[in-house]
């Protein structure tokens, strides 16, 4: 089957990057090199094809109460032009997806992963009420993130000062150039930054404006591999890794979504798993020795097998290997040295907090002048 | 480049009498990407052609590296472990990996010549 072309592809193409097929899209997963580039939107700022993304509309007079049940956050305390962290459960509270809630004032903007993108249309069809309607909006939108301390200085040059004075997890809607684009402070990395929300046939046109823009601050160009590395060091889980619908949201360390004082599909299960605790739970680590942890690997703990890998990367901004994984609850604490299986090898490793590294997210609206 | 020898598996071999110097070639390094791990035998071992005497990992996998030729080791770039990226940087140079001693240099007849390993090379990427 042919790859799905973003609108970038051809600029990923002159810009020799290294293509790959991820969830049946042809992206590059680095350009020069995925370390250079995660190490520079830590220091200056990058940006990145995000348009593989799912986007789902729900509107209709119920589509609130209809998200409301099918998700654990509590979907009532978006204010408009805000947008909330969530997730949607199966009845056994595993996770079906995670993605972020857009509050459009009389609809919803759902943006999805999108290896589950169908997955979660198909979910809402099941689910449908009869004064809701969805629509599958992902081809029609195409999606740069751009991250990074630079990031506001080139928002504000190419889409205008009231959109970089956004405060984090706000966003706002606009008419440019004869554009209709959506732009959040959002983002993936741990770092300040844009989500930028376009028509899929402008997108070039945007691209080639926010690149320009960018040169006088250190933009850098990059890929899926830094964008791995990025959300790794800032202790995201990604789905298909720390996420799949065998685990609970209490299992993956996101019981701040679960908002036990509403209705919603999985609520039965949290509830039980609540009162006598997970029987797992993702932790992080950083590896002592230099090796490799890789997906999958066994973790030891006093050379008794207690979970497994499920993200490793090498981090250039710590200068260290680092991990997530998924480990028997109760059998290791904050800082306990353990143990992972590499290649016939058990290198050691310590039991970290997340994130990694120290992040960046805008948190308070910035002072207005005069 | 002149003095250097080729392996269709992306090593090469730089001889002086019986002593030959083993690291990867640039295309290798550019084609692996970033690479962050290195595991390398200690001097006094064995090592012999077309074995696997090393390690290696990149930011998208682990391969293995290749003997070019049979012999024992004399000397290893032991600051490679800890500076991975010398390999990237600077393959042909800081990123040596190992010396050896020759057990037969008759050996390093098969080897590549600069223009036949291009050859080859183009051909691969051409695939």
């Amino acid at each position: 089957m042919e790859l799905k072309k973003t609108p970038f592809y051809q600029r990923h193409i002159q810009e020799n990057g290294r293509m790959v097929d991820f969830f049946g899209w042809a992206l590059a997963v680095e350009y020069e090199s995925m370390l250079a580039e995660a190490k520079s939107v830590r220091k200056t700022c990058g940006m990145f094809d995000a348009s593989h993304m799912g986007q789902i509309i729900i509107k209709g007079e119920g589509c609130f109460d209809f998200l409301q049940y099918l998700t654990c956050n509590d979907v009532l305390t978006i204010g408009k032009g805000q947008m909330q962290y969530n997730l949607l459960l199966n009845a056994q509270a595993g996770v079906i997806d995670d993605l972020m809630v857009y509050h459009l004032g009389d609809s919803l903007l759902c943006v999805v992963n999108a290896l589950n993108k169908d997955k979660v249309f198909d979910w809402f069809r099941q689910n449908l009420a009869n004064n809701v309607e969805i629509s599958d909006e992902s081809d029609k939108v195409a999606l740069v993130s751009v991250q990074g301390e630079g990031s506001e200085k080139i928002i504000d040059k190419v889409f205008g000062k009231d959109v970089a004075e956004l405060r984090y997890l706000h966003f706002i809607q606009k008419q440019i150039d004869n554009s209709q684009v959506l732009i959040s402070r959002s983002g993936y990395t741990g770092e300040d930054g844009f989500e930028v929300y376009l028509p899929w046939e402008k997108g070039g046109h945007w691209w080639d404006k926010i690149k320009q823009a960018g040169k006088e601050f250190g933009l850098v160009l990059c890929g899926l591999g830094a964008r791995d590395i990025l959300r790794t060091e800032a202790g995201y889980p990604l789905y298909g890794h720390e996420l799949n619908d065998k685990i609970t949201p209490y299992q993956a360390g996101l019981g701040w979504v679960v908002r036990l004082n509403k209705d919603f599909i999985g609520k039965k299960v949290l509830l039980e798993e609540k009162q006598k605790g997970p029987d797992k739970k993702r932790i992080g680590f950083v590896m002592l020795e230099r090796s490799f942890p890789r997906q999958d690997y066994p973790i030891f703990l006093d050379e008794k097998e207690i979970g497994f890998v499920t993200s490793g990367v090498y981090s250039p901004n710590k200068e260290a290997f680092i991990g997530m994984g998924y480990v028997q609850a109760d059998c290791v604490k904050l800082d306990n040295e353990i143990n992972i299986s590499v290649r016939g090898r058990l290198p050691k490793a310590k039991v970290t907090n997340f994130p990694f590294v120290v992040t960046r997210t805008k948190k308070v609206k910035l002072v207005k002048e005069g | 480049m002149a003095d250097l020898k080729f392996t269709k598996s992306h090593e090469w071999v730089k001889i002086d009498g019986f002593q030959a110097k083993i690291g990867i070639t640039d295309y290798a390094q550019s084609q692996l990407g970033d690479i962050v791990f290195i595991e390398l035998p200690q001097a006094g071992e064995q090592i012999k052609k077309t074995s696997q005497f090393g390690t290696m990992e990149s930011t998208k996998a682990a391969s293995e590296i290749y003997s070019p030729l049979s012999g024992e080791v004399i000397e290893v770039n032991d600051d490679l472990v800890n500076n991975p990226q010398w390999i990237n940087e600077s393959p042909f140079d800081k990123g040596w990996m190992v010396k050896i001693n020759m057990a037969d240099p008759k050996e390093s007849e098969s080897l590549l010549d600069e223009s036949s390993y291009k050859e080859f090379v183009d051909k691969e990427a051409y695939q």
